[in-house]
């Protein structure tokens, strides 16, 4: 196990860089509305002011005779696109807003136009004079009033029975809710649309899969996934804005069918809050019972989350609870609540996220019904051997060691057993803890290396890199396969052109793409033995492991194959450049065993009386995502992660007026997320322990465990330092002053 | 935003002249240019006074002057102004963000419109935006409104931290108006209630500009103290601000002040607690007992019944915080 970074020595000792930290240091890496095209204009959109209703009719004069103006696309001027062209094609075309191919107004803030004009500030300023009348109907977007109306389904298998485990000896039962919460990633969702040919389509476009975004298009537009060439070198942040194509991309598409230059559309700061998914609201009740000595007996998940008027949303937060403590009885409820907003989609840790919140409440709740330590408590009812839903066994899962280091780290045994015992003048100290689990997921991934006469490579795939340091993993991992020193290895990702990937989320893709880089180095490496035989008989047949690559050349283990200089290897075969390509994904293990990364949460902090004030004192993380293949955007990971869990517990919420049917304070200035002042130092820590049936490199993903557990934590500390029990995120100061 | 003409003031007095009634003058901007990207502000001409109206920082003999295009992070880290008027650096520095504070003016500060969400969204009703279309917040989200001097038509708060120790501190404001005529309103008066008119945010006169901000001499160097209570401990509005001096003559209270921020339409005194102070023992009895009297000022709405109870611990904690100062 890597030890736990000092304050004062907080990075770990591998120092090397980011690939891309001198592009995007220096303002050479280009996110997408950077790029420029022949004839490029610009779009920008006219929104709806009101929630819900039908257009009657939009006026364009004024905004057409602005300086500038191009051509403005509505649902009455529009080249039409094939797969939305009528209501069955945009059902079955599961789009979802199919922006400009209806009349129909399902949320404040939809499209109606879009202005195109020669620069971006006449089509931001045309946009203003468009005006709409509306047929308006009754909105709502009261998602409180609304989602007790809405029957629960069962969601899941039920474990057990629910009467079995009515008279526990030990009771605890609660209501949850959170606010919606918004992605708002640093770069804007931006699109360039380019139809290089009648029927080939180039994109530049912000998303963390630039294949889901061909084939989407692709499949709009008819014409095949060879015809769309979709850019996303650099993502300035996802969080998961970027697994969907949203509206922007179409729109930017169909503006440059209809005036015949490449268009340009970013969105603006106020639209990322509507136009892009976020958190849906959600409400949820917990019920656990255990017996004295604090064995689970039953668990009664229920929950409800918003979603739109067009699509349903389900975030799937009851998943949480199937996954961590062994529970004979469980069984699991959910609804989703149509309402006039647009569609949520996932969003870190989507569904777990929320669905701990309320699961780790509850559990910290029993443990002072029980007065029993709440580590001791989960480490007692934690299911280490097996998955508790399927019944297979673990690949590995070392969340127990987890909280036993965090405990150690954190000195959990300085925590006060009761709730409002440790005071420091006017403010209250308190220690929480709570757990988080993810399913560890591959999905399937190709990778290409070109090797160059003088021995360096170039390593390809189509995948993303959103920040998460995705391109450094594979740098590792390719030195680590073939021997190549790292600087001789060159790293080209984001491009639909390059061998498929899948999009990087929900914590799969480095364990996707690792598989295929490990796959095609091997290919590499079998080439050059086919190649070296061709200069030296001794190379043939040999194993692949016994080949070294050196920074001249290639040689054997051992046995008698001479030293080859990659000159006479390159020369002798008359060939300039070694191509290789392969494919990896998961295969049968995965119908042996069940796989997980998993992670242990604590936090020290204290609440002041007379004002609500909640300060962080100290966050610790220690986490298990098998092995950690690049240390320091690991501990990157997990610390930003930590510091969304921070804004989810104390601020986070995308206020709304009900009566209005409108969002307010969308900017960066009214929704708050946390800032550094906001957060310590979170001291990361990783098991670090390979998991080889995961994917070769032992590595699992990290993504999302590091902000799983985090809210309750935080509100678990605030109960134990206060003793108020918070159940409504996000705990703001004044819930904590009239709590 | 609407096109607009872009050009530098001519300086001195006759940098009003240049004003005409559909124009604006830009400072910094930090507001303004936010204002005219929502098409809330929409000049016709914007004249740039960063070169032409003072950014000196200048003792006088009663006092200090602070040249109106001082910009908010020289104020606050002026070596004058922390060594006489630090409550007025603490105020400066727990406002905005550093980026923000190195371009905003101390003119600019003083003008900034509100920060309810209905003034922003001009899809919304709001009386301060649109006169007569009602106020939104009023029986809307209103966790973040006044609580002392709103009207039916407006509750909406003054956002500025850097105002609520001027105003702390008996500030003056010095502008010359369309006339060309220097005046001074005193800083008690700057800033206006809403009432009938909130539309109007203060009472300088149309066209007029503010030119400086001139602090008197006082004895609170010692003990002041500026506590913010927000969502996030940084780049967030008040939920409640104090702004609290002491002169003290050993324990003894010779005078106080004590002001508020994101409690009403503009910066608050709160006279009364001034007033019981003087004289008093500097104590926590005393101060929790002070707290109290801010009670029976105040009326809160719906969602901002919190601010009653948050503002009385934060005056409290303030007032013990100067004598840790």
């Amino acid at each position: 196990m890597q030890p736990f970074f000092e304050a004062t020595d907080y990075f770990p000792a591998d120092t090397d860089g980011r690939v891309e930290a001198m592009a995007k240091v220096t303002g050479k890496a280009k996110y997408s509305a950077e790029y420029q095209a022949p004839g490029l204009c610009y779009g920008f959109f006219a929104t709806s002011t009101v929630a819900a209703g039908k257009i009657v009719s939009i006026d364009t004069t004024l905004a057409k005779q602005a300086d500038g103006v191009i051509d403005i696309i509505t649902h009455e001027h529009k080249p039409l696109v094939p797969g939305l062209a009528d209501e069955t094609k945009i059902r079955e075309s599961r789009f979802g807003l199919p922006v400009f191919h209806t009349d129909k107004i399902y949320f404040k803030g939809q499209p109606i136009a879009l202005i195109i004009a020669e620069t971006l500030e006449e089509a931001t300023y045309a946009a203003s004079l468009i005006t709409a009348i509306y047929h308006a109907e009754t909105h709502n977007i009261d998602f409180e009033l609304s989602h007790p109306k809405v029957a629960l389904k069962p969601d899941g298998k039920e474990r057990g029975s629910l009467q079995a485990w009515q008279q526990a000896p030990r009771m605890v039962e609660a209501e949850y809710t959170i606010r919606n919460e918004v992605h708002n990633p640093m770069e804007m969702h931006a699109t360039i649309a380019h139809w290089t040919a009648d029927n080939k389509l180039k994109l530049y476009d912000k998303t963390q899969g630039v294949n889901n975004v061909q084939r989407t298009m692709a499949r709009l537009f008819g014409i095949p996934n060879d015809n769309v060439e979709v850019m996303s070198e650099f993502v300035g942040g996802g969080f998961g804005s970027g697994l969907r194509v949203w509206s922007n991309t179409l729109a930017a598409t169909m503006g440059a069918m209809q005036v015949k230059r490449p268009v340009k559309l970013m969105l603006s700061r106020p639209q990322m809050f509507m136009l892009t998914g976020y958190r849906p609201q959600c409400w949820q009740r917990v019920k656990l019972g255990a017996d004295e000595n604090g064995k689970l007996l039953g668990l009664y998940h229920q929950g409800r989350n918003s979603t739109s008027m067009y699509e349903n949303f389900s975030e799937g937060f009851t998943r949480e609870c199937r996954l961590i403590y062994t529970v004979e009885n469980l069984k699991t409820e959910s609804a989703t609540v149509p309402l006039n907003l647009s569609t949520p989609t996932w969003m870190r840790g989507p569904g777990d996220c929320s669905g701990d919140f309320a699961i780790e409440s509850t559990v910290d709740e029993l443990s002072y019904l029980l007065k029993m330590d709440p580590v001791e408590l989960r480490l007692k009812n934690i299911s280490n051997e097996k998955d508790p839903e399927t019944g297979k066994p673990w690949s590995t899962n070392y969340l127990s060691e987890c909280i036993s280091r965090g405990a150690e780290r954190i000195e959990w045994k300085n925590r006060p057993t009761g709730s409002g015992q440790l005071t420091d003048g006017d403010w209250k100290i308190g220690y929480g803890m709570a757990v988080g689990m993810w399913g560890a997921g591959r999905q399937n991934a190709s990778a290409g290396i070109k090797m160059q006469k003088d021995g360096s490579i170039l390593v390809q795939t189509a995948m993303t890199d959103i920040g998460t340091g995705t391109g450094t993993g594979i740098q590792n991992v390719a030195h680590d396969s073939t021997g190549i020193p790292k600087n001789r290895i060159k790293i080209e990702l984001g491009n639909s052109s390059l061998p498929p990937a899948p999009s990087q989320g929900g914590s799969t893709g480095l364990s996707s793409i690792t598989g295929a880089i490990a796959a095609v180095c091997n290919a590499l490496k079998q080439k050059l033995v086919d190649y070296a035989t061709v200069v030296d008989n001794a190379y043939k047949g040999m194993n692949i492991a016994d080949l070294l690559i050196s920074e001249t050349g290639i040689s054997a283990r051992s046995g008698n194959a001479p030293s080859i200089s990659f000159t006479v290897l390159f020369d002798t075969n008359h060939i300039d450049t070694i191509a290789v390509e392969a494919s990896a994904g998961p295969g049968d293990e995965r119908q042996k065993f069940s796989f997980c990364s998993s992670a242990a949460h604590f936090c020290k902090l204290r609440v002041h009386t007379k004002t609500g004030k909640v300060k962080i004192e100290r966050m610790v993380c220690t986490v298990d995502a098998g092995k950690v293949v690049n240390s320091k955007a690991a501990a990157n990971q997990i610390s930003g992660a930590a510091v969304g869990g921070i804004g989810m517990a104390l601020m986070e919420e995308q206020n709304a007026d009900n009566a209005l049917g409108s969002l307010l304070a969308n900017d960066l200035a009214g929704y708050h997320f946390a800032v550094n002042a906001d957060a310590p130092i979170i001291e990361v820590a990783f098991i670090n322990k390979p998991d080889f049936n995961s994917n070769p490199s032992g590595a699992k993903g990290i993504g999302e465990v590091g902000i799983i557990g985090c809210a309750a934590a935080i509100a678990n500390a605030i109960y134990n330092a206060t003793g108020k029990r918070l159940r409504d995120l996000p705990i703001t100061p004044d819930k904590v002053l009239m709590g | 935003m609407k096109p607009f003409n872009f050009i530098k003031a001519a300086g001195g007095t006759q940098t009003v002249k240049q004003k005409k009634r559909t124009g604006r003058f830009i400072a910094g901007g930090t507001n303004l240019v936010d204002l005219m990207k929502k098409h809330i502000e929409q000049p016709e001409e914007l004249i740039d006074i960063s070169g032409s109206v003072p950014a000196s920082i200048g003792k006088k003999a009663a006092g200090i002057r602070i040249g109106a295009m001082a910009r908010n992070s020289v104020v606050a880290t002026n070596p004058d102004i922390i060594a006489a008027y630090p409550l007025l650096s603490k105020a400066i520095l727990a406002g905005a963000s550093p980026q923000i504070r190195n371009m905003a003016s101390t003119g600019g500060n003083m003008l900034q419109r509100t920060r309810c969400p209905y003034f922003y969204d001009p899809t919304l009703p709001c009386n301060k935006r649109n006169p007569g279309t009602g106020c939104s917040a009023l029986t809307g989200d209103n966790r973040m409104s006044a609580i002392v001097g709103w009207s039916e038509n407006c509750v909406a708060v003054h956002p500025s931290d850097m105002c609520v120790a001027l105003a702390a501190l008996d500030a003056n404001v010095i502008i010359t108006g369309k006339d060309q005529l220097t005046k001074t309103i005193p800083f008690k008066n700057f800033h206006r209630l809403p009432g009938n008119t909130p539309e109007q945010d203060n009472n300088l006169p149309a066209d007029a500009l503010i030119t400086a901000v001139e602090i008197p001499g006082n004895a609170f160097q010692k003990n002041c103290f500026y506590l913010k209570l927000r969502d996030r401990d940084s780049y967030a509005f008040a939920l409640i601000s104090v702004a609290a001096a002491l002169h003290l003559n050993g324990t003894t209270i010779v005078s106080a002040r004590l002001a508020s921020g994101g409690v009403a339409h503009k910066p608050w005194r709160w006279y009364s607690v001034e007033q019981f102070l003087e004289g008093k023992q500097a104590n926590a009895q005393v101060f929790q007992q002070a707290a109290t009297l801010v009670q029976k000022e105040i009326k809160t709405l719906p969602h901002n019944v919190y601010k009653a109870t948050m503002l009385q611990g934060a005056i409290e904690v303030a007032l013990q915080n100067c004598l840790n100062a």
